[in-house]
């Protein structure tokens, strides 16, 4: 292959930011416009542009060791860009543009188009930084270009008092959350002297003041855990996903929670290296126990709701819990690769069929059909495509072999058995198996109940039925696909 | 030369007024300026440590931190406008139109 130079290794993220200032200046040439068509079609080409080239580059094996031996990195070492890089901008690239094409139909009547499309290309920005930060500092100011961004999406429908109230609540903990990762991250430069992650792993080895270490380390973990909507920080995310409008949840719930995920993989596995941490503060224990909780309260509460975006909302929570088996499951010996990759895998499916599942309660607010599972009943009546596909969305991701659910699901129960982490796995299947009774209350509405009288659809949008479409056969493309899904995961996994 | 444990305190100090702020007021303007004590308080520690270790990193990451806490006052700020606008109040305890 032609030799490109270095900074191209960066492209998806330039991209999308470039995408994002493109979206301002039409806005600014041209304040009044409402061409719906424009804009979107700017944010889904220049999505799309950098989920193609991710996916380009990985395939040219841009991420990968160069002849002497040493990844890409930008900045002296600031920013990384390797295969997990990619990885992750492919996954967040695709599901910006699901959420893009959506959003064509759903924020047509909406009177700051273009505001809109650029800040969900900008947190897609940050969230593609993220995925390559080398360092505390990077990983920070990354962490809070994805987060601003997000808080002003669920505020969007200003007048509308749920999303207000979504907006404040996400805002209070992720402001508070977003503190005490700045203060940990002090205590950690306070005990290692860098901000660097492979510095902070060699200054640990210094045998570092423990207490200092400690705290900062906890309070890193807890940042990450905001970011991934992991308990015991999960109470701003049933309340976001719900009062924000339906793309932006889908947004949110999946490729925030992936760009929190790999902060979270490339800080603990590369600054906090499990054989010198493990004194001082043994993490995996830590995770192994968020894990459980989360997987225990997402699915249980999920299972005891009443409006269908809610019940969503806290299956996410749960689906959290299973990728942080992820990093609960390490041992420091050789199957790390294939647990951290499972933990990848399971992330990029979810995205695909989380991303439809939601886009799919857009399309239920786009009709103004109502919010509970009484609302859905008999909606197959009147959409079959749409109630299809989001039943393969949704036994996807309880973990029927119908879609690409089943085998992440799969591979992280074969990663707890690889590790002798029983606990973790009994947990994952005593969870999938509630999970499918909820899910299954949704496709029970659509198929088999009767519709109320009032119950009629009058519109069939191209852009949200699309959207949802084409993440169905994503998901179930993956079956035979997901091979080379976790050969990827696996590879990147292993250059941490 | 002060030693480095009295910044310590101090910004452990100013830490935890700020979580008590978070945790027990209303208003939600007390909010944002709990939240600007916890981040100036990371900016203490981080200040003395780049002294300690006597490596420039810390004090620049400082300056990140400023700007990004500017960044966040100015968006939560818009935020608060719109619960004034919806809730005629800037009470957070009064936004509750979802529960669980």
């Amino acid at each position: 292959m032609v030799n490109l130079p270095t900074w191209t290794a960066l492209a998806p993220t330039l991209l999308l930011a470039l995408t994002a200032i493109i979206l301002l200046v039409v806005d600014s040439v041209d304040p009044d416009t409402s061409n719906n068509e424009l804009l979107a079609g700017i944010a889904g080409i220049g999505s799309l542009a950098a989920a193609a080239t991710s996916a380009w580059l990985i395939t040219g094996g841009t991420g990968l060791p160069g002849e002497s031996g040493a990844l890409i990195t930008f900045f002296g070492d600031q920013l990384v860009a390797d295969q997990m890089y990619l990885f992750f901008s492919f996954l967040i690239a695709s599901v910006l543009a699901l959420v893009v094409v959506a959003s064509y139909d759903y924020m047509r009547e909406h009177r700051y188009q273009a505001e809109y499309y650029s800040l969900v290309l900008l947190a897609a920005t940050g969230m593609s930084l993220l995925a390559g930060a080398n360092s505390l500092a990077v990983a920070f100011v990354s962490l809070e270009l994805a987060s601003l961004p997000s808080y002003a999406l669920v505020a969007i429908l200003k007048r509308n008092r749920g999303s207000v109230e979504a907006a404040l609540k996400y805002f209070l903990v992720g402001a508070l959350s977003s503190g005490v990762f700045a203060y940990g991250i002090s205590l950690i430069y306070g005990a290692t002297g860098s901000l660097q992650f492979n510095d902070v792993a060699q200054g640990l080895s210094g045998g570092p003041p423990a207490a200092l270490l400690g705290v900062g380390v906890m309070m890193v973990a807890g940042g990450v855990a905001f970011k991934t909507a992991s308990s015991p920080f999960h109470f701003w995310a049933p309340e976001a996903y719900e009062g924000a409008p339906a793309p932006v949840s889908a947004f949110l719930s999946s490729a925030s929670k992936a760009a929190g995920f790999v902060l979270a993989f490339r800080v603990f596995v590369t600054a906090f290296p499990l054989d010198v941490v493990s004194t001082t503060v043994d993490w995996v224990i830590v995770f192994q126990v968020l894990a459980i909780v989360t997987m225990f309260v997402g699915n249980f509460a999920a299972a005891t709701q009443e409006k269908v975006k809610r019940m969503l909302a806290y299956s996410s929570v749960g689906h959290a819990g299973y990728v942080l088996i992820g990093l609960a499951a390490l041992t420091g010996g050789s199957s790390d690769t294939f647990v951290l990759g499972s933990g990848m895998s399971h992330l990029l499916v979810y995205g695909f069929m989380n991303t439809g599942a939601f886009l799919f309660i857009a399309l239920a607010e786009y009709w103004d059909i109502g919010r509970t599972f009484e609302d859905y009943n008999g909606l197959a009546t009147e959409a079959p495509l749409a109630c299809g596909a989001m039943t393969v969305l949704l036994f996807s991701l309880a973990g029927l072999p119908i879609g690409g659910g089943f085998f992440s699901k799969f591979y992280l129960l074969m990663a707890t058995v690889n590790t002798g982490t029983w606990l973790l796995g009994a947990a994952l299947i005593i969870n999938s198996a509630l999970s499918l009774f909820y899910y299954s209350r949704i496709v029970k509405a659509m198929w088999i109940e009767e519709p109320a009288a009032s119950l009629e659809i009058d519109s069939y949008p191209v852009g949200l039925y699309t959207a949802v479409i084409v993440a169905a056969i994503v998901t179930v493309l993956l079956v035979p696909g997901f091979d080379a899904v976790s050969s990827t995961a696996e590879s990147a996994a292993a250059l941490l | 030369m002060i030693p480095t444990q009295y910044y310590l305190l101090l910004s452990a100090a100013i830490f935890c007024i700020g979580v008590f702020g978070v945790l027990t007021r209303r208003n939600a303007l007390i909010f944002l300026m709990s939240v600007e004590l916890i981040l100036n308080a990371a900016n203490i520690n981080l200040v003395a440590f780049s002294f300690q270790h006597g490596n420039l990193s810390g004090q620049v990451f400082s300056l990140f931190t400023m700007g990004i806490a500017a960044a966040e006052v100015a968006v939560g700020l818009g935020i608060v406008l719109v619960l004034y606008r919806n809730f005629s109040d800037v009470d957070i305890t009064e936004a509750t139109t979802m529960r669980w």
